[in-house]
């Protein structure tokens, strides 16, 4: 740091001074357009990496398929049109219906974890965080091929059921709505419990001190103090989970079976197998409407109740 | 100042450092001699690559593909430079269509005489310009002895309840719809809406029975017992029966389909000298057999055929005898309007339910 | 008391859920069996013939270089975007930066997917390494801007700028000579999230990757697709310890950043 104290030499200042100045301006940062000329790299990564082509899938979906799987740029609504039709919606509401249902059952299973981390892990709690971290980090198709080896017809779980005579002839287990249900609580539950826990973090042990003090049980604390308190965290859980269940499909691919053909499925068949790129961006977009939709609903909801809170 | 120097410096040499690689990568790319070879997944010998590349110094990019469609899916996609591609004789119309592949030009493969006349100037390609034939086999049902003491002999037998959860079919139009057309007693080339209807319906009624479709991950469920029965390619059985001799092949009585797949040029190929001489090697005897012997499917190589294991040669599952070849059939070449509607049958099934 | 031992009971279980795949697939790269349902024996030749296996050691190499442009990508990117909004005046527009920030993680991943892959091929752009770190770089940017914005928010008490300022130098020098260094722990440890994250990507490499360029994940999605390979446990075990090495650096950062 000692160079920072010695006055600028004079030889350096001329040499620079004009590059300087200009970078110096755009640190300060007392000019708006010098914090926009900052922002702008990010900005236009951005815009060449997510909007353009979010913006194309868009522009995609009204063109027509034509033969041999080419598009044509010819207007139509037809492409939304079949997406809503009743074969295609099975999909979109089974595949929502997953979601929620992966949803909830992390909820269930995370906030009594998180709960538990945040009010009664003590000293332990930064290693059962980083505990917590790992799976959360490990490759999900290398988790999927490991719950392929416990849920086959041949696999351990099976075996060890049959082993402990609980079952005479191997259960179906894997490739059924089960198994995949259960692949999409295993990689989407971190995701849950990790802001369920940085909100129930953020109340002040002193509200659940004074609620005790004027005599509220452990129940009525919990439902009128932390629960309320917590409820940033319900919703940032549920949206992180929800959001990247929807477009699931390698769970469904690997884990799952004739009967659990979920949206990621089909989009990827749209756009890998059937060739059809319209439809599959228009599928694509309804599943981003809906999403988008879903997500600014839930954040009115959000707001509303935490007013109410 | 030391201290700034050396930070300075160090993050110039971590960002060249960093970056080197690929500018020399970048540098020598043009010079590398190489082929991207786009494959069916387990359709080669262990040592045809290596052994090419041995002799000759060019590297081979391979890479596979479980279905056709998604072959095609990628090269219609374009910007990938593959070079040399397989393709079964009835995708053959849908490569030539949108010029996806090239002729080869006449007179540079030496081997070529090695192919058996009767795989030369085909219905699929009259000329034989666009294509090289490198393997065939056949559709039908592969089974696992130790569960099926009764073996399958009708297609019908993926239907029965019995099996239910035990059975899978293969994921894509052209086994299943050409399968259902046949059970419906409609030609291949139907083109009427009900025969569709039919099928799609046929095949949905199927639709709790199946384990899952699946064009590759079959074979390692035939094996381990997961499966009893499976529509499948000759040659994958054949090669999941190495690991596990309870599996065995049958050709239904309602017959079924046989096929040619058939290496391809990819227009706009960067490598195509090195491409023609790859080709040239697969057709050599020896390593054709090779291949052959290592894939269980049968070749249309004649002088391969002279250095094949005698097992695989006498192998009916292999090299169908005339009883069963009368009852299997080439797909037919369809319109891509028509095969817009087989696309869209299986993706009804798929979607269904 | 009782309810805090329910409480505990009930988290070990739900550990030994997260667990369970990650002790099996330790468990199974030491059976002597191609086939992995069944324990016949201990080995460690899947371990022996991974470094053999010259197909996934270029694909090792492919992922780091992806990983190490996209971290290097997304940090610099992050640097000028977070300094911008948390150092800055407060400026017009400002809130849509910050939710445009926070697009890709609300995005799921097949969307910008299939998206990336149609524009790419409709501007006929080709699918080479440039695209896809470029894309991965996006990924990673809500995790290297959020990880330096938190920095500069805490560093913006601490006024050493204005000290440097006040004894001659200029701006520029004062972010150049004190904010950078005093930022960097924070720089490296989005960074190595963004490394993370592009490492481990499956989905968007899956869509966009050009021929020749098979990443860890694209390999071992093919092995999980083309039959079973009993190395795949081998791999994820090596995989999970990097992972484990990489998260336990970024952690032991963060905290001496925040006593330091």
């Amino acid at each position: 740091m000692r160079t920072i104290i010695a006055a600028p030499e004079d030889s350096a200042l001329k040499e620079t001074s004009s590059v300087e100045r200009a970078l110096s301006w755009l640190v300060r940062g007392k000019d708006p357009r010098a914090s926009h000329a900052m922002l702008i790299p990010a900005t236009l990564w951005l815009l060449c990496f997510l909007l353009l082509p979010v913006a194309s899938l868009l522009a995609m979906s009204l063109a027509t398929r034509g033969p041999y799987s080419s598009v044509i740029w010819t207007f139509t609504w037809a492409n939304f049109a079949r997406a809503l039709d009743h074969k295609y919606l099975v999909i979109v509401l089974r595949t929502v219906g997953y979601a929620l249902s992966t949803t909830g059952l992390c909820l269930i299973l995370g906030f009594p974890m998180a709960y538990f981390l945040s009010f009664y892990a003590g000293k332990r709690r930064e290693t059962l965080m980083i505990l917590l971290m790992i799976p959360f980090w490990t490759s999900c198709l290398v988790a999927i091929y490991s719950w392929i080896i416990i849920l086959g017809r041949a696999g351990l779980l099976n075996n060890t059921l049959l082993w402990l005579g609980v079952i005479k002839t191997p259960l179906l287990i894997l490739n059924t709505p089960f198994s995949v249900i259960l692949g999409l609580v295993y990689f989407y539950l971190p995701f849950m419990i990790l802001p369920l826990f940085s909100s129930l973090e953020k109340i002040p042990r002193t509200y659940i001190e004074a609620s005790y003090d004027l005599g509220a049980g452990t129940i009525e604390t919990f439902v009128k103090v932390t629960l309320p308190l917590a409820l940033p965290g319900v919703f940032a859980g549920c949206i992180l989970t929800f959001v990247p269940c929807i477009g699931d499909f390698l769970t469904a691919e690997f884990l799952g079976g004739p009967k659990t053909y979920l949206i990621g499925n089909l989009v990827q068949n749209q756009f890998l197998m059937a060739q059809d790129w319209p439809f599959g961006a228009a599928v694509t977009s309804v599943l981003l409407l809906s999403l988008i939709s879903g997500v600014y609903l839930y954040q009115r909801l959000e707001s509303q109740e935490l007013e109410r809170a | 100042m030391p201290k700034q120097v050396t930070r300075r410096e160090f993050l110039r040499l971590a960002v060249a450092g960093a970056a080197s690689p690929w500018l020399l990568a970048c540098a020598s790319g043009e010079k590398e001699r190489a082929v991207n070879f786009f494959n069916w997944s387990k359709y080669i010998g262990k040592d045809t690559l290596p052994g090419f590349t041995k002799a000759t110094g060019i590297k081979v990019n391979y890479e596979e593909f479980a279905d056709e469609q998604e072959m095609f899916a990628k090269l219609r996609s374009g910007a990938r430079g593959y070079d040399l591609i397989i393709g079964s004789d009835y995708m053959i119309p849908s490569l030539k269509g949108p010029n996806i592949i090239d002729p080869f030009p006449p007179g540079v493969l030496k081997n070529l005489a090695n192919i058996d006349a009767k795989f030369l100037n085909t219905p699929y390609d009259p000329d034989n310009a666009y294509t090289v034939p490198y393997l065939w086999g056949t559709t039908g049902i592969g089974y696992n002895k130790k569960h099926m003491p009764k073996p399958p002999t009708s297609w019908w037998d993926l239907w029965d309840e019995k099996y239910s959860g035990k059975v899978s079919m293969l994921d894509n139009a052209r086994d299943c719809v050409s399968t259902g057309l046949l059970l419906k007693g409609y030609p291949e080339t139907a083109t009427d809406e009900n025969a569709f209807k039919e099928v799609r319906e046929l095949l949905v009624k199927q639709k709790p029975l199946v384990k899952q479709y699946s064009s590759t991950q079959y074979m390692d469920s035939l094996v381990a017992g997961e499966l009893f029965m499976a529509m499948a390619w000759s040659g994958d059985v054949l090669q999941a029966a190495r690991e596990n001799p309870q599996l065995d092949y049958v050709i239904p009585k309602e017959g079924s389909y046989m096929w040619v797949d058939n290496l391809c040029l990819v227009r706009g190929s960067q490598h195509r000298e090195d491409t023609l001489r790859l080709v040239d090697y697969l057709l050599e005897g020896p390593v054709g057999a090779e291949i052959a012997n290592t894939v269980r499917y049968a070749t249309p190589n004649a002088e391969a055929k002279k250095s094949l294991d005698k097992s695989l040669l006498k192998d009916p599952r292999v090299f169908p005898p005339a009883e069963i070849t009368k009852r299997l059939n080439f797909h037919s070449l369809l319109e891509p309007d028509v095969q817009q509607i087989w696309t869209d049958t299986w993706e009804d099934v798929k979607a269904a339910g | 008391m009782t309810k805090n031992k329910g409480l505990a009971s009930f988290c070990c279980l739900i550990y030994a859920f997260l667990y369970l795949p990650l002790a099996v697939m330790f468990v199974f790269s030491f059976n002597d069996a191609r086939r992995n349902v069944v324990w016949k024996g201990f080995t460690f030749k899947w371990y022996g013939s991974l470094f053999h296996n010259a197909e996934l050691l270029s694909a090792l190499v492919t992922t780091l270089e992806l990983a190490i442009a996209a971290s290097l990508f997304a940090s610099v990117l992050g640097l000028f975007a977070s300094y911008a909004m948390t150092r800055h005046a407060p400026f017009k527009g400002r809130g849509v930066y910050a939710s445009l920030m926070s697009v890709p993680l609300m995005m799921p991943e097949v969307v910008m997917g299939v998206g990336l892959l149609s524009f790419f091929v409709r501007a006929h752009i080709p699918l080479n390494f440039w695209t896809l770190a470029g894309a991965h770089a996006m990924i990673a940017l809500p995790y290297t801007a959020s990880s330096i914005r938190a920095r500069l928010l805490s560093l913006k008490d601490s006024r050493l700028e204005d000290a440097a300022m006040d004894l001659g130098a200029t701006e520029w020098e004062a972010f150049y000579k004190v904010t950078l260094p005093l930022a960097g722990p924070a720089i490296f440890s989005g960074a190595l999230l963004a490394f993370t994250v592009s490492f481990e990507d499956f989905v968007t490499s899956f869509f966009i990757a050009g021929i020749g360029i098979v990443t860890m994940p694209i390999k071992i999605y093919s092995m999980m697709k083309f039959g079973v390979t009993p190395e795949i446990n081998a791999l994820a075990c090596c995989l999970l310890l990097l992972t484990v090495v990489l998260l336990a650096s970024q952690k032991l950062l963060v905290r001496k950043d925040a006593t330091s």
